[in-house]
């Protein structure tokens, strides 16, 4: 395992939709070890929290050193992160846990509700540039909400609004059956045929799109998605963010995860962490 | 350079260590995690908890911070003592710190079977007796009186040559006749108490009880769906929340509470004026 050790240096922070925050800081070997997907743990010097809090890179550039942060504020710790700004030092964490596979040529959909989205500009990225067909389903609960579709460029974005101020009035699970529409069918199970899915968003979208795709004869093994849940270490070593699998026991969302193929969950073991 | 003072501590059977500190079991796994502390500045390793067979913890949710730590209730998830010992004790051999195993169970057999299974296994520099964990079912039922205390280690000190610590729970009435117990029945030492865990959940409770309050808004659902409500006495003719209390050493019902503190991770009385996690 590779750590960063030394702190990163913010270089801009900025809104990139209401409600969220984008920090870029500056580490280049960070930068050049992350595969999308991974995340890092930062530690804030909020009054008292003691844990880092861990977050997913929304993109990185090994070319300049850059990564960047998309989050919005919840507590302490975002809240501390919200407030850095140019010049000042944060200590990170990582690369931890594993990425999205994004190996493969089949065409990509991305399913991304409110700040779910945060993982995927850099997923979009590698995707194009392997030469895959992406097609990027943003939902939130209103326009101001969604991540601006030029931070996808080369992929063709479809948005959702609870509210139907842009797109689709609904949820971004809604927008599926058009998206796989375009492609042939999926082969029966396993994962030949059909396009794949890279899905983050709450668990209440999770579940959606997990019974939507059901329905649809998307086998779970073609979909892989980004894991949240409450988390200590972040290395392994407190087993405090196990989340089911199949059968008994447990996967750890920072070793086995963050990104994981949908068919090693027990989604019926799997309570929404955040939201009760 | 100034010189180094010693530190050394001498904790009987031949297990020296080059400073008294170790980290607490359940803090470092099994030694093989991120390389983010230099084994060797320590004292010694002590593992998680070891029982005869694998286990797979506690349901989520496990962990919640508070203002000056964090609580969990992980349930004793481990490989099973087989493991422990063909896989990682020779591991531990070519170490230059010596690690202690943490042993825990829910009977007698089990602390013996684990003891005797790691006695005389290079590796394994000690035992640690885990007496006092409140987060399995009947974890505490040895700690919290004299008698099964002293007859648990008699018994595992008749099947190991191994030094042989015993990790107290501060949740008692009188430490000191527990401790003098064990230390008779042939205990080398009383280890770290457990750090105040089960004194801790009271604060959960309070914590979980705030997060199901705040997260319920409408207090006919909560009553139903969030068992530490208050609104609960409410519509329940005057009862006392039915799941959080009396439950300190309650294994699943321990991981209810983390899970609702785990819905506002933070200590109480802050963040008031911060926005709520968003829901899409």
């Amino acid at each position: 395992m590779s750590l960063a050790l030394k702190p990163a240096v913010v270089l801009e922070r900025s809104t990139p939709m209401s409600g969220a925050v984008e920090l870029v800081v500056h580490h280049p070997p960070a930068a050049a070890a992350l595969r999308p997907g991974q995340f890092f743990q930062l530690a804030v010097a909020a009054p008292q929290t003691i844990l880092r809090r861990p977050y997913s890179a929304a993109w990185a550039d090994p070319d300049s050193g850059r990564i960047g942060f998309i989050f919005n504020v919840v507590g302490a710790g975002s809240g501390w992160l919200a407030v850095r700004h140019e010049g000042h030092e944060l200590d990170l964490l990582g690369p931890l846990g594993r990425g999205f596979d994004l190996d493969g040529s089949k065409p990509a959909i991305i399913v991304a509700g409110g700040l779910g989205v945060a993982v995927f500009p850099g997923v979009v990225g590698a995707l194009v540039a392997r030469g895959r067909q992406v097609t990027v389903l943003l939902g939130a609960r209103t326009s101001a909400q969604l991540l601006p579709s030029g931070r996808f460029p080369g992929a063709e974005v479809m948005t959702a609004t609870d509210d139907g101020t842009a797109g689709y009035q609904g949820s971004v699970v809604d927008l599926m059956p058009v998206a796989l529409g375009r492609f042939p069918p999926p082969q029966g199970e396993g994962r030949g045929g059909g396009p794949e899915i890279f899905a983050c968003g709450p668990t209440p979208m999770m579940q959606a799109l997990l019974e939507k795709s059901r329905r649809l004869g998307v086998p779970l093994g073609l979909i892989q998605v980004s894991l949240e849940t409450p988390m200590g270490c972040g290395v392994g070593t407190c087993l405090g963010c196990a989340i089911a699998r199949p059968g008994d026991g447990y996967l750890l969302t920072c070793l086995d995860g963050p990104c994981v193929r949908a068919d090693r969950i027990d989604w019926s073991r799997t309570a929404d962490a955040f939201h009760g | 350079m100034a010189e180094q003072p010693d530190l050394s501590v001498h904790l009987g059977r031949g297990l020296r260590l080059r400073s008294p500190v170790m980290v607490a079991s359940g803090t470092f796994g099994y030694g093989f995690d991120a390389p983010l502390v230099d084994r060797t500045a320590l004292g010694a390793i002590v593992t998680k908890g070891t029982t005869p067979r694998a286990r797979e913890g506690n349901a989520p949710t496990r962990i919640a911070e508070t203002p000056s730590g964090m609580l969990n209730a992980i349930g004793l998830q481990n490989p099973g003592v087989d493991h422990v010992a063909r896989i990682y004790a020779p591991m531990w051999a070519a170490w230059d710190v010596p690690v202690i195993v943490n042993v825990a169970g829910d009977a007698v057999d089990d602390y013996v079977g684990v003891a005797r299974r790691l006695d005389g296994v290079a590796g394994v520099a000690g035992l640690e007796l885990n007496i006092s964990c409140p987060n399995i079912a009947n974890g505490l039922q040895f700690g919290i009186d004299p008698r099964p205390a002293a007859q648990l280690t008699t018994a595992v000190r008749a099947v190991t040559r191994l030094p042989l610590l015993v990790k107290l729970t501060p949740n008692v009435t009188d430490i000191v006749a527990v401790g003098r117990a064990v230390e008779d029945a042939g205990g080398d030492r009383r280890s770290s108490p457990a750090a105040g865990v089960v004194a801790g959940k009271r604060w959960t409770q309070w914590a979980g009880d705030q997060a199901t309050r705040a997260a319920c808004g409408v207090a006919a659902v909560c009553c139903t769906q969030h068992p530490g409500c208050r609104h609960r006495r409410d519509h329940d003719g005057g009862r006392r929340p039915g799941v959080l209390a009396g439950r300190r050493g309650g294994g699943p019902a321990g991981n209810r509470e983390l899970r609702a503190a785990a819905g506002r991770p933070r200590g109480p009385g802050r963040d008031r004026k911060l926005p709520r996690r968003a829901r899409s």
